[in-house]
């Protein structure tokens, strides 16, 4: 648990842009009320009013053991310790007696002043927490591995790295594998996985109607919020869309908005030319079908993208539309057997094709192009995630590809959608045009797929975001075949789209608690 | 071609046969006798050596001799004995200049970003001859650059961009505030300059990715002087800390010119200078043929073995690599300096104490850090054997740079800088 401190508050702040997100599509406006569980990590970093907040200067927080056995020497931090530790040498101990009257929770901030965990409005609930907290990212990394030459803060994140170096292997989406990481991050900077093709943005930017998909993050799975996140502070002046780079959820104006409250009011963060965030999965080998933008409040969409080895569900029989497309909402979750996804599937989903008018020809579809504003989510700034850890987990997930990806739940069957109706799929295969994955941006069928996933650049503002970025789209990497298990409600249907909503945001919580894990044992 | 040239000796069907089986001898057991030089290195000295004392029966016969012999697609005795030949040829019929320029447009003609970044990557992927230069000099970046916010660098290397994603990487994992990087290219090869556009969207969308705020500019230095430039055309603010990554740049600049763009590097106030450069001397030789081509022939044995150790005999990648290096040899063996001043692709290289010399009168050297030497180490780890690193062995006393060894000859020179 302490190991989590660090990313904790990152992991609930997605969650709770994700139930944003979620929450907007459709004709919803409630947001689906947190799950418990999710809220019991949301309270890390966010602690009891009541509780006394510990200030302790570095010195005192570094300083380890001042209480030492004179028997053995060994030291401890606390005479509690010291003395149950002398039990086990038949010495005389004492514990001492709590008083009458509860001990009030400690709470303890980071001395860092720059440090979001130094506001005792966000200080961690143990000592032990603190103490990584403040030696992974603000210590000097002294712990380092002989073979790749990665260095640690804290001494048993360098020991856990240890047991694992070189013993896996980073895998690109093209489907090369690397067993060093610094070419694995060379090679995935060059990959087609990650460019844009620029012949078919080109056109695109002309295009007067650019409809483009806003793919959500996929973040809300690895890092998932759990406050909504503070607007990022206004840096630059929103660029006008470019339709080729940005895929925007485009909304109709007839049709249920899909972005949410809180774009609008969320200042631009990326000012630059919209670029496609897709670039993690790409092109290259015309199978990726996953994409993942940065964390946006559409999140639900960008799992949709995101292609999975998991179940598929898509049904064939639901014909694409230009403006009712099938879905079938199934979040599947996340294969992560920790994570809580109860309700992931809808039942209605599996029994008949639901409708979802996710699709955008033209603009009939729901959602229109969203111009400046979509871009504007940035994700909430986040205390250094690191980016290394973030790819290796990618690669990790890349590398065990079948079954144990993040993204698994939802899948997108690029393969099987039709390309002039899902562009966003067609880059996948482009085949058969069975199943109609609304998804899809207006225009020609293959650059679809690839436009899906090159998102907004202001999608990946905030390192997490973009991180989660590259670690959807490794996962992607697995299958072009694998079911598409997206959460997909029709809209007009009126169908139990909150559900899925929500469920899709405790998936997406679930994968962020659960990258947020790994990320601490690291 | 070479034949139609030379008047066929008189006896050279004799000579030719003899020579083949000596050849045959000295190739199998080659290895087993080291100190006997491998046949091809002989024939082209004394090819080399007859075309100094212009001998021409002399040049005539060992010229058949070893187009009779080479062969591009050969073992490495061959492929020497074929690309040193292609020059001396060259030499000999003072056709240089216009055989470079026509295997420049060769290549310049099935030169596209997929085959350049297949190329490099593969290259990097199966030695660290560019790698090591990467990351030493980004250690050296990252150090100089530590608690600064608005960095600047201005990358003057013709590696395609391939130092920076790991180095954006490591900025994106910084425990501060994620800086903001501005990378001005400066490219001096014309081969180059066609792919940047393609090597710049992926670079920004990289750093989109990692989350680090970029800019990156690219300079065509390949038609003006590089020492020319000036803090404006390069875009240096007051504000930024500034670092100038030099790879495999020095040697393209003609040797005139070389105190001109250290002093360009000085007057940027640059936090660090990092420098690489290929070991071996074309310059101070630059008028003595066989000084010269004694070197080249050094150098380019232990590149073609190196390229032989690393790559599948039949990797297409390793004979691009090859071709490249063709064109150098022609470059330094047989093309006249002035006629291709300005031209961007001088290869007049100097080794790593030259080099230190001239960096010397204007800046002075900073000693890679303990962590940097162990980065250095662990990525030489990750190769086949045959690589080391290794501290400067003619003064062990001064801090000169480090170097790649490539079965403990030096190959490359890395080293780092300050005003």
């Amino acid at each position: 648990m302490t190991t989590d401190l660090d990313n904790s508050s990152a992991v609930n702040e997605s969650t709770v842009s994700g139930e944003a997100s979620i929450s907007s599509p459709g004709n919803q406006t409630a947001a689906p009320p947190e799950k418990p569980v999710k809220r019991k990590r949301n309270l890390a970093g966010m602690p009891d009013p009541d509780a006394e907040v510990i200030a302790l200067s570095p010195t005192t927080l570094m300083a380890t053991n001042r209480f030492v056995c004179e028997i053995c020497n060994k030291g401890f931090q606390r005479d509690q310790n010291l003395q149950l530790h002398r039990r086990g040498h038949n010495l005389p101990w004492k514990l001492k007696q709590r008083t009458s009257k509860e001990i009030r929770k400690r709470v303890y901030v980071c001395p860092e002043p720059s440090c979001v965990h130094h506001d005792p409005s966000r200080a961690l609930g143990d000592l032990t927490g603190i103490k990584k907290h403040f030696c992974r990212k603000h210590g000097e990394k002294k712990w380092k591995c002989d073979q790749c030459s990665k260095k640690y803060a804290v001494q048993s994140d360098w020991k856990a790295h240890l047991k694992i170096c070189g013993t896996r292997e980073y895998k690109c989406d093209c489907g090369t594998l690397f067993s060093r990481r610094d070419s694995f991050i060379t090679h995935r900077a060059f990959c087609d996985a990650l460019a844009v093709e620029t012949a078919k943005s080109q056109p695109e930017d002309e295009d007067p109607k650019p409809q483009s998909v806003e793919s959500t993050p996929q973040s809300t799975s690895t890092a998932s919020p759990p406050t909504p996140p503070p607007p990022p502070p206004p840096t630059a002046t929103p660029t006008p869309p470019v339709t080729s780079s940005v895929l925007c959820i485009a909304k109709s104006p007839d049709l249920p908005e899909i972005s949410t409250s809180n774009q609008d009011s969320r200042p631009v963060l990326d000012n630059s030319p919209p670029i496609v965030v897709a670039a993690v999965s790409g092109s290259c080998s015309g199978s990726c079908t996953s994409t993942n933008t940065g964390s946006t409040n559409s999140s639900v969409f960008a799992s949709l993208f995101a292609s999975s080895t998991a179940s598929k569900i898509l049904h064939p029989q639901t014909q694409p539309q230009p403006q009712t497309i099938g879905f079938k909402d199934l979040i599947r979750s996340m294969n992560q057997s920790t994570t809580q996804t109860p309700d992931l599937t809808l039942p209605s989903s599996s029994q008949e094709p639901i409708s979802l008018c996710l699709s955008t020809n033209q603009g009939s579809s729901i959602f229109r192009t969203a111009g400046p504003e979509l871009r504007q989510y940035a994700p909430p700034p986040q205390p250094t995630m690191s980016a290394t850890a973030l790819l290796q987990k990618a690669a990790q997930m890349g590398a065990s590809a079948s079954g144990a990806s993040l993204l698994r739940g939802y899948g997108l069957d690029g393969g099987r959608l039709d390309d002039s109706d899902v562009g966003g799929g067609g880059g996948g295969g482009g085949g058969g045009a069975t199943i109609g994955l609304g998804l899809g941006v207006g225009y020609d069928g293959r650059s679809g797929l690839e436009e899906l996933m090159m998102g907004t650049p202001s999608v990946y503002g905030p390192k997490h975001a973009t991180l989660d970025f590259l670690g959807l789209g490794m996962a992607a990497g697995g299958g072009t075949t694998n079911g598409l298990s997206a959460l997909m409600t029709s809209i007009g249907g009126s169908l139990d789209v909150t559900r899925a909503v929500s469920s899709f945001g405790r998936g997406g919580g679930g994968g962020g608690e659960f990258t947020g894990k790994d990320m601490g044992k690291q | 071609m070479e034949r139609t040239h030379i008047s066929p000796y008189t006896n050279h069907q004799t000579t030719s046969k003899e020579q083949s089986i000596h050849t045959y001898t000295d190739s199998g057991g080659g290895e087993t006798c080291p100190d006997e030089d491998k046949w091809a290195s002989r024939l082209l000295r004394q090819c080399a050596q007859a075309i100094s004392e212009k001998d021409s029966a002399k040049i005539n016969h060992l010229l058949w001799m070893l187009n009779e012999l080479s062969s591009p697609y050969g073992d490495c005795d061959q492929k020497l004995a074929y690309y040193f030949l292609q020059a001396l040829f060259c030499k000999a019929t003072e056709s240089g200049q216009r055989c470079y320029k026509t295997l420049v447009s060769v290549a310049d003609k099935s030169h596209c970003f997929d085959s350049a970044r297949k190329l490099i990557l593969k290259f990097q992927e199966v030695s660290p001859w560019t790698t090591f230069g990467h990351v030493a000099s980004n250690g050296a970046i990252l150090e100089a650059f530590d608690g600064e916010t608005k960095l600047h660098i201005i990358d003057i290397s013709n590696t395609l961009c391939t130092q920076w994603p790991t180095l954006l990487e490591a900025l994106a994992t910084r425990s501060d505030e994620t800086p903001s990087l501005k990378l001005t290219v400066v490219v001096t090869a014309s081969l180059v300059s066609s792919v940047m556009k393609e090597i710049t969207q992926r670079m920004e969308k990289f750093a989109r990715l990692m989350g680090v705020p970029f800019e990156i500019k690219v300079i065509n230095g390949s038609n003006i002087p590089l020492g020319d430039l000036t803090k404006e055309e390069l875009g240096v603010k007051e504000d930024e800390a500034v670092a100038v990554n030099c790879i495999g740049a020095l040697k393209r600049v003609e040797v005139e010119e070389r105190g001109d763009v250290i002093r360009l590097f000085s007057s940027l106030k640059p936090r660090v200078v990092t420098i690489v450069e290929e070991e071996a001397d074309f310059t101070s030789s630059r008028s003595d043929f066989m000084k010269c081509f004694e070197d080249c022939l050094r150098y380019y044995t232990l590149y073609f073995e190196m390229l032989e150790d690393s790559f599948t005999p039949t990797s297409n990648e390793r004979l691009m690599l090859e071709r490249e290096c063709s064109r150098s040899i022609i470059r330094v063996l047989s093309c006249d300096d002035k006629q291709n001043i300005g031209s961007g692709d001088c290869e007049r290289r100097e080794k790593g104490n030259q080099w230190c010399e001239r960096l010397k009168e204007v800046f002075s050297i900073v000693g890679f850090s303990d962590d940097v030497v162990d980065d250095v180490k662990a990525l030489l780890r990750r190769y086949r054997t045959g690589w080391s690193l290794v501290n400067d062995q003619t003064n062990p006393n001064t801090d000169s740079g480090i170097y790649l060894a490539w079965k403990d000859e030096s190959v490359v020179w890395a080293s780092a800088w300050k005003p």
